[in-house]
C-alpha cells in the first residue's frame, strides 16, 4: 500500500491514491509536546503520531512534504518520497476545519482556530527563546514603570477628585473607579454638559447613570467657568494616558514574559511571573532559588521580624496574589503556597536552562495539588490554645480596578 | 488640526474611506481590535464603529488601491498567507478586511520584527505569527492551511521563485497571488520596468495569469505590484 502522509499540528493523516482519508492520529492538545514535534519535524524527525500511524499501517511506500525526514523514514524501513501538495496534502489542507471536526479533535471550528492560534505563538515564541538574553530585565523594568504608574495613578486621582468637587461634589461618592471618574471629567467637563448617551458611551449601567444624572441636576457645588474646567481636564487627561500606558505596559509584559520564562508565566500570569523576576533580581536569579525562598519572595519583611522576634515566618509572599491563595479559606493558604512555589521553582529552572514549554503540565499537576488539599483540608483545623499569628505583609494589590482608599 | 467628518465605502469589500473637513480622504478599514492601533495610525469613531486609518504611504497594498487597483482578492473569509509580515503594518489591515472567519498567516523571518508583530496578534485571533523563513515552506505546511490568496512581500532577489514554490504548496486552485516586486532588490542596475517584465514572465511560465501590474510610486518608489491568478 502507499499512503500520502500529511503533518499537522492536529495530528498525522494518511490518504490513499484516490486521495480518501485512509487512517489517522490526532497530537495531543499540549502545546509544548506538539511545539516540540514540530520543530525536531524541521530537523527530519516524522512527528510522534506519524510514527504511530505509520506502525500501524505499514504501508510499502510512504509520500511525505519534507524532504528532510526521507533519510529518517528510510533507516526505518519505509521506503519514502516526496511530493509536495499531493493528493493527499490538497484534500487535507482545503477541507482542515472539516477534518477536524470529523475526527473530533476539536467540537467546533473556532476551538480549532483558538488552537492554531496557541500552537503558532508558541512555535515563534520558542524559536525566539533562542536569542533572548536580558530580556527578563525589560519585563522587569517594565512592571516596576507599572507600579510607578498605579502610584501616580492614586496620587493625582485623589487630586483630581478634591478639584472636581468643588464644581460636582456628588460624584466624588458615586463613581469609586478613578479610571470612569477621569474618563467623565475629561469627556463632558461642565456638570450640565453630563448626557445618558454620552454616559452609556463610557460603559455606565443605566441605574447608575440615571443617578448620576439626577446627582448633577441637584448639585451642590460652584459654578465654574470653561477656563476653570480646562485646567482639571489637564488633569484627568493625563490619568486616562496613564491607564492607556499601563495597558500597552501589561501587553508588552506579557509578551516578554511568554517569550522568556514561558512556564512561570503559564503557572502565575504575566503580571505576576514579572513581579516574581523583579523581586529575585533576574530569571536566572529565581531559578536558582530552592522553593521555599520563592514561597515568601516579596515578604522579607515579615521573614525577618519572625526570625528576630521567634515569632512564625510569613507563610507566603507576593505569591499571595495567585488567586487560588488569596481566595481560599486561611487556613489552606500555607498548604497551595507551598505547592505553587514548588511549581515555580521548576518552572523557573526549566525556563532559564532548556526553555521548553511544559506549562500545561505544570498547570495540571499543580490544579490537581490544589483540589487535593481543598478537600483533605476542607474544614479548619481545630483551634489551638489561642496564638497571635503574625499576619504576612502581602503587596496584594488589585490589579486593573483600583478601589479607593478609605476617607 | 482636519477631522474626519464621515466614512464611506469603496468599491473593495471591507475597505473604506475617510472623508475629512477639508475635502481630502484617505483609506481605512474597521478595526478588529477596538482601542488598538499598529503603527500610530489614527483612529476614528463614527456611529458606534472604529475605523483606523491605512497610510498608502506605509502599506504597498493601500498605495496599489490608491494607484486604481482594479480586483482585490482579499475579501471578507479570505484565507491568506502572508509572506514578509513584517511588525504587521499591512497584515493588520488585511486582518481586519478577512474578518474573524478569515485567517492571516503571517510569516516572517526577522526575530526583532516578530516581536513587534506578537504584539499586534496578540489582540487579533485571526493573524497566526508564524516566525519561519518563506524559502522553506515544508516547516510550517503544519501550522497552515491552503489558501485563496498568497501575498508576497519580503524584498528578496529570488523573491519570485520563493513566492511560486509556496503557491505550490498551499495554493487552491483559481486562488490568487499578490506580490509586490521591489526593482532594487533584484537588480540594481536595470530598468525596473524591465525587471517587472521579467518576473512576470517567470509567474506565467508557471501557469498564472497576469491579472494586473500596477507601479506603486509616489506611495513606493521602483516598486510594483502584480495581481495573477492561478490556473
Ligand atoms: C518590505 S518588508 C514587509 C512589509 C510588510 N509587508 C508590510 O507592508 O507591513 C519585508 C519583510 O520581509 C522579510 N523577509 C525577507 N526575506 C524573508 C524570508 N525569506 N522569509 C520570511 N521573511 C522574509 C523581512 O525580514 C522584512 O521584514
Amino acid at each position: 500500500m502507499k499512503i500520502y502522509l500529511v503533518e499537522h499540528a492536529i495530528g498525522a493523516f494518511a490518504y490513499d491514491e484516490q486521495g480518501k482519508l485512509v487512517d489517522y492520529v490526532l497530537n495531543s492538545k499540549d502545546l509544548g509536546k506538539v511545539v516540540e514535534a514540530l520543530i525536531d519535524n524541521e530537523k527530519g524527525m516524522p512527528l510522534p503520531s506519524a510514527k504511530e500511524l505509520l506502525s500501524k499501517l505499514k504501508p510499502d511506500e510512504v509520500v511525505v512534504e519534507n524532504e528532510a525526514e526521507i533519510p529518517e523514514l528510510q533507516k526505518n524501513g519505509v521506503k519514502a518520497s516526496l511530493e509536495i501538495h499531493n493528493i493527499g496534502s490538497k484534500a487535507f489542507r482545503q477541507s482542515l476545519p472539516k477534518i477536524a471536526l470529523e475526527t473530533k479533535f476539536t467540537s467546533s471550528e473556532e476551538e480549532l482556530y483558538s488552537f492554531l492560534y496557541e500552537v503558532s505563538f508558541e512555535y515563534t515564541r520558542r524559536k525566539l527563546r533562542g536569542a533572548a538574553s536580558k530580556r527578563d530585565l525589560l519585563a522587569i523594568q517594565a512592571i516596576r514603570a507599572i507600579d510607578d504608574i498605579d502610584k501616580t495613578i492614586n496620587l493625582f486621582s485623589e487630586r483630581l477628585r478634591e478639584w472636581y468637587s468643588i464644581h460636582f461634589p456628588e460624584l466624588d461618592n458615586l463613581i469609586e473607579d478613578h479610571e470612569m471618574y477621569a474618563n467623565i471629567v475629561s469627556k463632558f467637563g461642565h456638570r450640565d454638559e453630563i448626557t445618558e448617551e454620552g454616559l452609556k458611551e463610557l460603559g455606565l449601567s443605566k441605574e447608575k447613570s440615571q443617578r448620576l444624572l439626577t446627582a448633577a441636576k441637584k448639585s451642590i457645588g460652584a459654578d465654574v467657568t470653561d477656563v476653570d474646567i480646562k485646567s482639571v481636564r489637564m488633569l484627568s487627561d493625563t490619568i486616562l494616558e496613564l491607564y492607556r500606558i499601563r495597558r500597552e505596559l501589561t501587553d508588552y509584559i506579557e509578551s516578554v514574559m511568554r517569550e522568556v520564562a514561558p512556564n512561570v508565566t503559564t503557572l502565575v500570569g504575566p503580571t505576576l511571573g514579572a513581579r516574581l523576576l523583579s523581586l529575585a533580581g533576574s530569571l536566572e536569579d529565581l531559578a536558582k532559588m530552592p522553593a521555599s525562598t520563592i514561597q515568601v519572595l516579596g515578604a522579607e519583611k515579615a521573614l525577618f521580624r519572625a526570625l528576630r522576634k521567634k515569632g512564625r515566618p510569613p507563610k507566603h509572599g507576593v505569591i499571595f496574589q495567585y488567586p487560588e491563595i488569596h481566595t481560599s479559606p486561611r487556613w489552606q493558604r500555607g498548604k497551595i503556597a507551598r505547592a505553587l512555589a514548588a511549581k515555580l521553582a521548576i518552572a523557573a529552572r526549566v525556563d532559564e536552562f532548556s526553555g521548553r514549554f511544559i506549562g500545561d503540565r505544570l498547570n495540571e499537576e499543580l490544579k490537581k495539588r490544589i483540589e487535593e488539599i481543598k478537600t483533605k483540608y476542607a474544614q479548619p483545623p481545630p483551634k489551638k490554645v489561642q496564638e497571635e499569628q503574625p499576619k504576612p505583609k502581602h503587596k496584594g494589590k488589585k490589579e486593573e480596578k483600583r478601589k479607593r482608599k478609605n476617607k | 488640526m482636519s477631522e474626519v467628518v464621515k466614512v464611506e465605502k469603496t468599491e473593495f469589500e471591507n475597505i473604506y474611506e475617510c472623508v475629512y473637513n477639508d475635502g481630502t480622504t484617505r483609506l481605512c478599514t474597521k478595526n478588529l481590535a477596538p482601542g488598538h492601533n499598529v503603527y500610530g495610525e489614527k483612529l476614528i469613531k463614527i456611529s458606534g464603529i472604529e475605523y483606523r486609518e491605512w497610510n498608502s504611504f506605509r502599506s504597498k497594498l493601500a498605495g496599489a488601491i490608491q494607484k486604481g487597483l482594479k480586483k482585490n482578492p482579499i475579501v471578507r473569509n479570505s484565507k491568506v498567507l502572508y509572506l514578509g509580515a513584517a511588525s504587521g503594518t499591512t497584515p493588520s489591515h488585511v486582518s481586519d478586511i478577512v474578518e474573524m472567519q478569515g485567517k492571516v498567516y503571517a510569516v516572517e523571518f526577522s526575530p526583532r520584527v516578530v516581536r513587534e508583530l506578537i504584539l499586534v496578534a496578540q489582540h487579533r485571533p485571526n493573524l497566526f505569527p508564524i516566525l519561519a523563513d518563506a524559502r522553506f515552506p515544508q516547516y510550517y505546511r503544519a501550522l497552515v492551511e491552503d489558501v485563496d490568496v498568497l501575498y508576497v512581500d519580503i524584498a528578496q532577489p529570488d523573491e519570485t521563485d520563493i513566492a511560486i514554490r509556496n503557491a505550490e504548496f498551499f495554493l487552491k486552485d483559481n486562488a490568487y497571488l499578490m506580490m509586490a516586486i521591489k526593482a532594487r532588490s533584484i537588480d540594481v542596475t536595470k530598468d525596473p520596468k524591465e525587471i517587472y517584465k521579467a518576473e512576470v514572465k517567470k509567474l506565467e511560465e508557471k501557469g498564472f495569469d497576469i491579472l494586473e501590474v500596477i507601479q506603486l510610486d509616489p506611495y513606493d518608489k521602483d516598486h510594483a505590484m502584480v495581481l495573477a491568478e492561478l490556473k
